[in-house]
């Protein structure tokens, strides 16, 4: 600890504190540029030059750490006048065209100099400048170096918070610009996080561009509705269009960061292709119409024949009631979340998860010796958590291990990366675990016991060496707390959950600290499973009356079972891995109720459309990955005569039931809270705060331990492939796009405008083998389906794994799967052959 | 008033009887009559062109080359005390506009304007002026409020006339409305 005296004060902080910490830590202000908390400090726009006593020249505070004993100041006139001259100096080839500037008015120069700054500049010289019009350096990015005060904050954040390194300084001294190589454009992740930390006019949005004034905007701080990250962000409309999304330093788990989903793509909710009133058989009908025609489709069916399926993209208090009106009103345990797996594999990836036992901070992760990161292309399908795994680690001493069949942009941050087979991470922690307690034996048993029959076989089985694994088990085994990350790919390939289940007690038994956090892609979707919309369990985890899930509604539709079934916000037939079979099963569904936002390919085979909200339009809360629930605010007004999805099911309920309710949002958590043990704390209050300090953690939002011990899953059958093929042939994996997930980004412009077409992800040495180029067009063969695709390649992917994300329109990628079969193998050949 | 105690106040009989107040009221009335007249036949025959300082109609300016000077700043809208002008900007890199920002939409609403000037005050690239135009009076709300269009026109008083003028002016009645037009080139100093 030392002891500092700063403007008089006398403060204690911790050794190897930064002046500017503690300063702001005593309370007082001292500006900076190019200080930010989470980036490395370089001190260079010298904005916050402090006195210290004994010291000639003043320090930058942001790179000075304490010493006992030291008197700084703050206010001094020689600081106010260093101040003054740093600005003035920042000014004199700045290009002040402040009313065309699009920061204009939140303006961090502007600010400044507003503050501190000369009201008078001596520099006559001509103005040096960079180029004459602003330039294009990606899709969503639009430059102005003339306006750059070089603090390099958009250079760290790619290299240090995004990993992309595709920004750099060019030229010295106040010729220094940060750009791209040549000034060419970027072949980057498009998030915009440089344009979110630049402090001036420099980095723009280009969708943005020219639409507004900082003081026109209204916002709203709200969740992304993309991925279950869980960043919190503000949305900002002008005249009723959503115009941006944009995320606070220090505010929620992301501060700063979004990723390009969540920066750009939330204009969807301006679509002109949304639904803007009640349908019935595709005529446009008022609501009681609408509503009168539910309640004739639904009156007088038996519990068993009704189904009911909710998107994990709607708020807990929408699923909460839709269970409760499927449970309560119609008698129906049929209810299920998602339609793109079975809710055995949900069942089984909770227990393994331990999703019942509350929330678990990525934070708390992050603290342990030893990450392993398994069953998730984090990179493309949760960013965000992707940044913070990637800040963290950097910073830390720790394992960090990622095994996925996928090469990703996280494994420059990894200390072992290991590629194995799709559908193999059964295998692989079996492995693991095998090694792990191979490790007790002695030398000579151990090396019989990793050359045993069944170790051979799962590493056949996984596609991946002896030496890899023993390697993980080593850093797992010297470590004394692991948190594994479990992807979606557990969900996708069931098999894997018992082996992460046994990898976790094993682990457990030899002392360690282990835990595990799931890596989700649909924003509520441990929400929905929370809320009990599930088959097999209620709110909390409480043991429910066993329904049919999606897959199983899809049967029974099939024998013409089902006379009624309710779909919100799901696509059943876009998402189900075999879609044939989806829609014929859905044709065959007596009455059809769909309630979405667009036209999907259910919602075109529904007898009633009732057009629902949008994120922005409603309120209520999103639980995230980790178990956090945080609030939704509404910010526009809803489309043409759209309502609600709270209401719209509510409504629905009192067609049956007059006292079905509870009537509004914050009731329904009311409720929620009495029901859901795990939600008791849960508040509207303080989940939406502004962490102080820059501390992201807000623990207070993590959901609790769930009443009652789930029941362990059963077994599922091994999908895994054989590693033996022939040479044009590939298994074929899919999941989420950087830039895609779920069906609401096809309905963005800017993401569309990101991406053209669908995609077919290689390994570079497979393209090489097959004379493919990146960029080139090729046909993508299955048992059951083709397409034609644009080839792209990476580096280090497992080879024969083909990958084509899961939510291009021109490539139904489900058309690929057949029920009940394993990874479907694909030919990829030339388009023109 | 002078004491009354001692009766009728001789001076102010005197006073009532040759009509003195009267005369004095008469002298100024006449006086007026015969002096030279200051009323404006307004709007028949003549239109009354104001100094260059006159707050009117807002007018929006052109450079030189007759690129648009408003960049679209939203400065004024922001200084605007009635919040009586609506910017929307936009981009358009073909020489519209001295800057790739220009409005895409300018209006005011002359109606809650207060012609304050503080719009001008705050106009960096002194796009948006004041003008000379005064003649509001209309039938229809549609007319009080100005878009970016019409404000760019050419002003029917130029830069260069320097204003306090009194011009020859016709009346004209039609259907759309009534309309003044003075003739620029038969004007007056205003006499006072």
């Amino acid at each position: 600890m030392a002891t500092i005296k700063i403007n008089g004060k006398e403060i204690t902080v911790e050794d190897n504190t930064l002046i500017l910490d503690a300063a702001r830590k005593a309370g007082y202000e001292i500006p900076t540029f190019c200080y930010q908390a989470d980036l490395m400090g370089i001190g260079s726009c010298r904005m916050c030059l402090v006195e210290i006593e004994g010291q000639r020249k003043l320090q930058p505070s942001c790179i000075t750490p304490v010493l006992h004993g030291m008197s700084i100041n703050t206010d001094s006139s020689t600081v106010a006048s260093a101040r003054a001259g740093v600005l003035e100096f920042l000014l004199a080839n700045h290009a002040l065209d402040c009313p065309v500037c699009d920061k204009g008015g939140e303006c961090e120069l502007q600010d400044m100099v507003h503050k501190y700054g000369p009201r008078t500049g001596r520099h006559a010289e001509p103005k040096f400048k960079f180029h004459e019009k602003d330039y294009v350096l990606s899709q969503v990015i639009i430059k102005n170096s003339n306006r750059c005060v070089q603090c390099m904050k958009c250079v760290r954040v790619c290299r240090e918070v995004v990993g992309r390194n595709v920004l750099g300084a060019l030229g010295r001294g106040d010729h220094q610009e940060p750009t791209s190589f040549n000034r060419t454009f970027l072949d980057c992740d498009m998030d915009g996080n440089c344009i979110e930390v630049c402090p001036v006019g420099c980095f723009m949005r280009l969708p943005y561009r020219y639409k507004s004034r900082p003081w026109d905007l209204k916002g709203a701080d709200t969740i992304c509705p993309y991925c279950a990250t869980g960043c919190r962000m503000v949305i900002e409309e002008r005249d009723g269009q959503l115009l941006r999304a944009r995320a606070q330093l220090g505010v929620g788990l992301n501060s700063e960061t979004l990723c390009a989903r969540g920066r750009f793509g939330c204009d969807f909710v301006n679509s002109a292709e949304r639904i803007t009133k009640p349908l019935i058989r595709h005529q446009a009908a008022t609501w009681a119409e609408a509503l009168a025609s539910v309640k004739d489709g639904f009156s007088g069916k038996e519990g068993k024949h009704i189904g009911g399926v909710a998107a994990a993209t709607l708020t807990n208090e929408e699923l909460y009631l839709f269970q409760k009106l499927m449970r309560t009103v119609f008698g129906s345990p049929n209810i299920d979340s998602s339609s793109r797996w079975n809710s055995d594999a949900a069942s089984a990836f909770i227990h393994a998860a331990s999703m019942n036992e509350g929330g678990v901070s990525i934070f708390d992760c992050m603290e342990a010796d030893t990450v392993l990161i398994i069953g998730s292309h984090i990179s493309d399908e949760n960013p965000v958590s992707e940044y913070i795994v990637r800040r963290i680690s950097s910073n830390r001493r720790m394992n960090l291990i990622i095994a996925s069949p996928r090469a990703m942009k996280l494994d420059s941050s990894a200390n072992v990366k290991l590629r194995h087979l799709p559908a193999a991470e059964k295998a692989v922690l079996d492995a693991i675990t095998l090694v792990i307690n191979a490790g007790k034996l002695s030398e000579a048993e151990k090396l019989k016991a990793i050359k045993d029959s069944k170790m051979v076989d799962l590493l056949t089985a996984a596609g991946v060496g002896v030496d890899e694994i023993t390697d993980i088990a080593k850093r797992l085994s010297a470590s004394q707390s692991v948190a594994i990350v479990a992807g979606t790919e557990f969900l996708r390939f069931p098999d894997g959950t018992s082996g992460l289940a046994l990898l976790k007690d094993v682990l457990k038994n030899l002392g360690k600290k282990v835990t595990v956090m799931p890596t989700l892609d649909r924003c509520n979707q441990r929400g929905a499973w929370e809320m009990g919309v599930h088959p097999s369990f209620g709110p909390g985890y409480a043991t429910a009356e066993k329904g049919m899930d999606t897959e199983a509604l899809l049967e029974a539709a099939m024998r013409g079972e089902i006379d009624a079934l309710y779909v919100v916000g799901e696509d059943i037939i876009s998402d189900y891995p075999d879609r044939e079979f989806a829609r014929t099963a859905l044709s065959k569904v007596r009455f059809l109720v769909v309630q979405d936002i667009f036209m999907s390919e259910t919602a075109k085979l529904a007898h009633v459309i009732l057009p629902g909200a949008s994120f922005s339009e409603k309120e209520g809360m999103f639980t995230n990955q980790e178990g956090r629930a945080q609030s939704i605010r509404k910010l526009l007004a809803l489309p043409g005569k759209a309502k609600r999805d709270l209401d719209i099911i509510r409504a629905v309920g009192e067609l049956f039931d007059g006292s079905f309710g509870p009537k509004n949002a914050v009731l329904v958590l009311d409720e929620i809270r009495q029901v859901n043990p795990m939600y008791s704390d849960v508040s509207l209050l303080f989940n939406n705060k502004k962490n102080s300090d820059n501390r992201l953690d807000n623990r207070a939002a993590l959901v609790k331990c769930a009443a009652g011990v789930l029941p362990a899953a059963g077994e599922f059958a091994s999908k895994a492939v054989s590693s033996r093929m022939e040479e044009h042939s590939f298994a074929l994996v899919t999941g989420s796009h950087l830039f895609h997930l779920g069906r609401f980004s096809r309905k963005s412009e800017t993401l569309l405008g990101l991406i053209k077409g669908a995609t077919v992800e290689i390994c570079e040495d497979d393209a090489a083998r097959l004379g493919f180029v990146s960029g080139e067009k090729v046909k993508v063969k299955g048992k059951n389906h083709e397409v034609l695709a644009t080839l792209k390649t990476s580096t280090g992917s497992k080879s024969r794994v083909a990958f084509i994300p899961e939510s291009f329109e021109d490539a139904e990628v489900n058309r690929f799967f057949r029920r009940g079969e394993g990874v479907p193998r694909v030919s990829i050949t030339r388009a023109n052959q | 008033m002078s004491d009354k105690k001692g009766g009728i106040d001789i001076l102010d009989l005197i006073k009532k009887v040759l009509f003195t107040d009267f005369v004095k009221g008469l002298r100024i009335t006449l006086g007026y009559n015969v002096s030279k007249s200051i009323t404006h036949r307004y709007p028949d025959e003549e239109k009354w062109i104001p100094y260059r300082r006159f707050r009117g109609v807002h007018t929006l300016n052109r450079d030189e080359h007759g690129r648009e000077l408003c960049v679209a700043c939203e400065l004024c809208v922001k200084a605007c005390p009635t919040s009586c002008i609506t910017v929307v900007p936009m981009e358009d890199d073909t020489g519209r506009g001295i800057a790739d920002r220009v409005a895409k939409i300018w209006k005011v609403n002359l109606v809650r304007c207060l012609y304050c000037g503080y719009c001008e005050d705050a106009c960096p690239t002194r796009a948006v002026r004041l003008g000379r135009e005064y003649e509001l009076a209309c039938a229809d709300f549609k007319c009080t409020v100005r878009n970016r269009e019409e404000l760019l026109l050419p002003q029917p008083v130029p830069e260069s006339i320097e204003g306090g003028l009194v011009a020859k002016a016709k009346f004209e009645r039609s259907l759309s409305g009534i309309k003044v037009t003075a003739d620029l080139s038969a004007t007056k100093k205003r006499a006072w």
